[in-house]
């Protein structure tokens, strides 16, 4: 798996799609059975997700999700404890991808590269 | 040599990007974009004229439009700092309405291109603002996707894209890696 990260509208989208994937293989949702997750920050909106969740997200070719920890803590518990899910989440998922790409201007930097497949 | 400079609040972009330009070309333009709108911004405005002018830069005021600074005679290296005040300006009215962001981004993305052959050198100081995910305002979101817009189609042109971290600047495009 792919891990694509960066703030919004940085341009993990357009990179997704210089991968060679469309609009059309890009869900939002757990289990939806396409090849990319996008928006992963917005499936984290109730709560971790369950193991089974977890598989299905990590077993894509490509999961992209928004950083949203880079300004200020917030002062409403509901989304402080969501901000932390989700750089937790993208921590976890960042463990197990071969690859992790941070977008900066639309321009993919490599944060960790597993080598060939 | 046109180079896009990042960075969050605070990262140390406008330094750098003022040291860049002062390195490139003896003939030095910046672009202002702050809205003088109140005797706070003039008083700032004139704070930074003075600076600017002991480093050797002609100031010239763009609070929502390069098209002023396309004009200046053509050589040597040019400053904009900031482009999140001339998308802010370009974006909202005073009266706070708001204009086509789509309208906006390829105004601004054709005004860049017109600058960058205007000078030698043009240096652009950006905004990171994406890192923080969503607002809840929507109009502040606009504004966040506009600049994340319009630095994905700098960028894609230009020669360099640096990010300045914690006042160290990392090569993103072209340079030192």
């Amino acid at each position: 798996m792919v891990l694509v990260i960066g703030g919004l509208a940085s341009g993990k989208r357009s990179y997704v799609r210089s991968l060679g994937y469309d609009d059309e293989q890009m869900g939002t949702r757990a289990y939806d059975g396409k090849p990319v997750l996008v928006a992963l920050e917005e499936l984290l909106r109730d709560g971790p997700l369950d193991d089974a969740a977890l598989q299905d997200v990590s077993s894509r070719a490509v999961v992209c999700c928004c950083e949203v920890g880079m300004g200020v803590v917030p002062m409403d518990p509901k989304e402080r404890a969501w901000r932390e899910l989700v750089g937790r989440t993208c921590a976890a998922l960042a463990a197990e991808a071969k690859r992790v790409v941070r977008m900066v201007c639309g321009i993919p930097t490599i944060v960790k590269d597993g080598g060939a497949e | 040599m046109r180079t896009l400079v990042v960075g969050g609040s605070g990262s140390g972009k406008s330094a750098y990007a003022e040291r860049l330009a002062a390195s490139l070309a003896p003939r030095r333009t910046y672009v202002a974009t702050m809205r003088n709108d109140g005797a706070e911004a003039g008083k700032r405005i004139r704070r930074h004229r003075s600076q600017r002018a002991e480093l050797g830069f002609i100031t010239v005021e763009c609070p929502d439009s390069l098209v002023a600074a396309c004009h200046d005679g053509g050589s040597g290296v040019v400053l904009v700092d900031d482009l999140g005040n001339l998308v802010a300006n370009a974006l909202f009215a005073p009266d706070g309405t708001m204009a086509d962001p789509a309208v906006v981004l390829e105004r601004l993305v054709g005004e860049v291109e017109a600058l960058g052959q205007s000078y030698d050198h043009t240096v652009l100081v950006g905004n990171e603002v994406g890192g923080e995910g969503a607002y809840r305002l929507e109009s502040t979101n606009e504004w966040v996707r506009l600049i994340g817009a319009l630095n994905c189609r700098i960028a894609a042109s230009f020669d360099e894209v640096v990010e300045v971290v914690a006042g160290v600047p990392c090569h993103v495009k072209g340079g030192v890696a």
